[in-house]
């Protein structure tokens, strides 16, 4: 992986110009200064990796015992648990790479529960639904995009509009939580493959299943894709001149990004209806930080242009794992919220340090 | 930026003799087209019920439709007031319902702790109290944003996640209730019959003004909004500047919520202040105040934190399901930003805009 993505993903840190005249002291000179930037920008991610070491080993010597803590059954319930955060982080990970934010997920995903939640006992089939919902994520997507690309607003801006507007929308449909009672929803969110035996067993869901292949899917785009690069070019910072140049759509790129985070979110709307099977209009409230922490824990840089979808990933386990060791200590569940912001403020602050020892 | 300043020094230099001049003066006016919404409305709304525009006195004290959508746009002129300074740098505060909530939640636990819930000095120091927390609050979000440079949305937002959670705490999860007389006074008491918490937005939004535009200090904010290196080269303190406008933003946040629960005196942590944020942020646009910061306008903003409390008013008056007002005001502010878009006034090529010639010369300048 990591050859790939260096050569891959590097927004093109330091033209060869800068370094000596012989094409074999360039050569060389060039190779040092990749395995340099090479350490750096895996720096956060790393950070990440170690956070999730350390916090398994806390687990494991506090909760140990005979059967132990870290286990594929963690893991397992950890996936279960938090599939929907996964394809929300993954779909915020495209974003902030831009050095873009979508404030609107967390609402969008409690609009999707309820449309869902209405649709179905009107007798709607479920596919038609279920692709309803992701499409309410994409044009909730597109209204962000076309409003920060062609109108220039900011997009902590236009994604907060796009928030209060689909909060307002979710007011409409229901302000009462919405049991989800269709049998086909309901086996469809119960389907479950089951391995281990007695205490120990572990199961694959659709939603762990789901979670995986968007993860798979945004690590195939960013990585191996024109589209990938030109999402990494945008994070630059110069507002999409320098890939422009080279020949990418920035334009294009930049509504897309929007759009595939929306889509994400509605895709999250159908898995955390799954999760909750009901729809409620106060769902999501902050869910939209818990995705950016996520993104943030697993190394993305919040100005942008670094940071790896696999990082988020482990982002997504370190903030799962958050909340089983407060469930463990017998906390109450606000705490978490508050551990949550503790630790986004510390990975965010960490980034200003690296990112000052850069420059 | 600089065109656009300078094209309005221009025409404001230019004598206003004839009528006609006067006329396009008052039409281009900030103000204009935030009052002429608001009059509207009230003029819609006193059609629609008769009654709806007389004040009556009992006892002394003001009451009418009108009293009550001066009462109700308190609590959103407070917030607004120190959203549009800190919008007015190029930030934003995600956390003031959240400060909100906690502060609330401070007062009247101290206030249920207390023997003497009833003394004007008990309350007063629940008061204190509360205001001393929503500025510890301030200080931390000025300290993430101006001293260690984080992104002002995500520094605030920490806390607007955060300290709900931390009003939980203090709150225990329950709903605190306390009954004091003099508490409650600050929410539904009357001062020379006119309502508290009329007068306390009233003399907040004094002192603010006063505050920020006898001194240099609001447009050193703009200039902050507009250029923070450049401003900070020229020698204004843009840190400590940027840092007082989010400690004024809490301690408003904080004033905010005391007026906010006062009158039911239950600190109920979940629900005080939630979305309070879209209000301020949309009382602030509607004020003709730009996201994108460099220039506020608080004259605006009381007109917006009006233009807010009338339509709440005109959706009960005008019996429609009041789960469509957020949807109404997301709209509108969706609306607003389009609106204020630079590109969109370039697609429109509005009069404010240079001449094609002056943006000629800039082209070639460049």
């Amino acid at each position: 992986m990591s050859t790939t993505t260096g050569t891959a993903t590097t927004p093109a840190p330091a033209p060869a110009g800068a370094g000596p005249r012989t094409p074999a002291g360039a050569k060389r000179a060039l190779s040092a200064l990749g395995k340099r930037l090479l350490d750096r920008r895996f720096l956060p991610v790393l950070g990440t990796v170690l956070t999730l070491v350390i916090m398994l080993a806390i687990g494991e010597a506090r909760y140990g015992g005979e059967r132990s803590f870290v286990s594929v059954k963690l893991f397992s319930n950890l996936l279960v648990d938090n599939s929907y955060l996964l394809v929300l982080a993954v779909g915020m990970t495209f974003v902030i790479l831009t050095g873009g934010i979508d404030l609107s997920v967390g609402a969008v995903v409690a609009l999707v529960g309820l449309v869902i939640a209405t649709l179905l006992p009107m007798g709607v089939p479920l596919p038609v639904v279920l692709i309803a919902g992701v499409l309410i994520g994409s044009s909730f997507g597109l209204l962000i995009g076309v409003m920060v690309q062609h109108f220039a607003i900011q997009p902590f801006i236009a994604s907060l509009a796009a928030m209060f507007l689909a909060r307002g929308l979710c007011n409409v449909v229901s302000v009462q939580s919405l049991a989800i009672k269709d049998e086909k929803f309901a086996s469809l969110a119960s389907w479950s493959l089951k391995f281990g035996e007695g205490r120990d067993i572990w199961k694959i869901n659709l939603s762990m299943i789901v979670g995986l292949v968007v993860l798979a899917v945004g690590f195939y785009i960013l990585h191996y894709t024109r589209f990938g690069r030109s999402v990494y070019g945008i994070g630059v910072g110069d507002g999409g001149n320098a890939i422009t140049l080279m020949g990418l759509n920035s334009a294009r790129t930049q509504v897309w990004v929007y759009v595939i985070s929306g889509t994400c979110a509605g895709i999250a709307g159908i898995l955390f209806a799954f999760y909750t099977k009901s729809g409620f209009n106060l769902t999501g409230i902050g869910m939209e930080l818990d995705a950016i922490a996520a993104v943030v824990i697993g190394g993305t840089i919040l100005t942008g242009g670094g940071g790896y979808v696999l990082g988020t990933g482990i982002g997504v386990l370190v903030y799962g794992l958050i909340q089983v060791l407060i469930a463990r200590e017998g906390l109450d569940s606000w705490w978490t919220k508050v551990f949550i912001g503790a630790v986004l403020l510390a990975f965010v602050i960490l980034q200003r340090a690296i990112s000052h020892k850069r420059s | 930026m600089s065109n656009d300043v300078l094209v309005r020094d221009t025409a404001a230099a230019r004598p206003a003799t004839t009528g006609r001049d006067r006329l396009q003066q008052v039409v281009h006016h900030r103000l204009f087209w935030p009052v002429v919404a608001l009059v509207a409305l009230l003029l819609a709304c006193g059609v629609r019920s008769p009654g709806f525009l007389s004040i009556s006195v009992q006892d002394g004290h003001l009451f009418g439709q009108i009293i009550d959508i001066l009462r109700f746009s308190a609590t959103p002129l407070l917030l607004a007031l120190g959203m549009a300074l800190v919008i007015a740098t190029g930030g934003i505060d995600l956390s003031v319902g959240a400060v909100m909530a906690i502060s609330l939640a401070v007062s009247l636990t101290y206030l249920d702790a207390s023997s003497s819930a009833g003394s004007v000095s008990t309350a007063l120091v629940a008061v204190m109290i509360g205001l001393a927390v929503a500025v510890i609050f301030g200080t931390f979000n000025g300290f993430l944003v101006s001293v260690l440079g984080i992104q002002p949305f995500i520094a605030t937002m920490i806390l607007m996640v955060a300290g709900r959670g931390i009003a939980m705490l203090i709150t225990q999860g329950q709903i605190t209730t306390v009954t004091s007389a003099p508490f409650k006074f600050i929410g539904s008491g009357f001062v020379l019959g006119i309502p508290t918490p009329v007068v306390i937005a009233a003399v907040v939004f004094v002192l603010v003004a006063l505050l920020v535009r006898k001194s240099a200090l609001g447009m050193l904010l703009e200039s902050i909004g507009i250029n923070r290196e450049a401003s900070r080269l020229a020698g204004v303190p843009s840190r400590n500047i940027t840092w007082f406008v989010y400690i004024l933003c809490g301690l408003l946040a904080g004033l905010a919520g005391i007026v906010y629960g006062a009158p039911t005196m239950a600190a109920d942590a979940n629900n005080i202040g939630l979305m309070k944020e879209m209000d301020a942020i949309m009382c602030v646009v509607l004020g003709g105040t730009t996201l994108a910061g460099g220039k506020f306008f608080l004259g605006g903003t009381v007109v917006g934190a009006l233009i807010l409390s009338t339509i709440e008013r005109a959706v009960v008056i005008f019996h429609i399901p009041s789960q469509i007002t957020p949807l109404f005001k997301a709209i509108v502010i969706i609306a607003v930003c389009v609106a204020q878009s630079p590109r969109l006034r370039e697609m429109i090529g509005s009069v404010r805009l240079p001449s094609p010639a002056a943006r000629k010369t800039v082209e070639e300048a460049v």
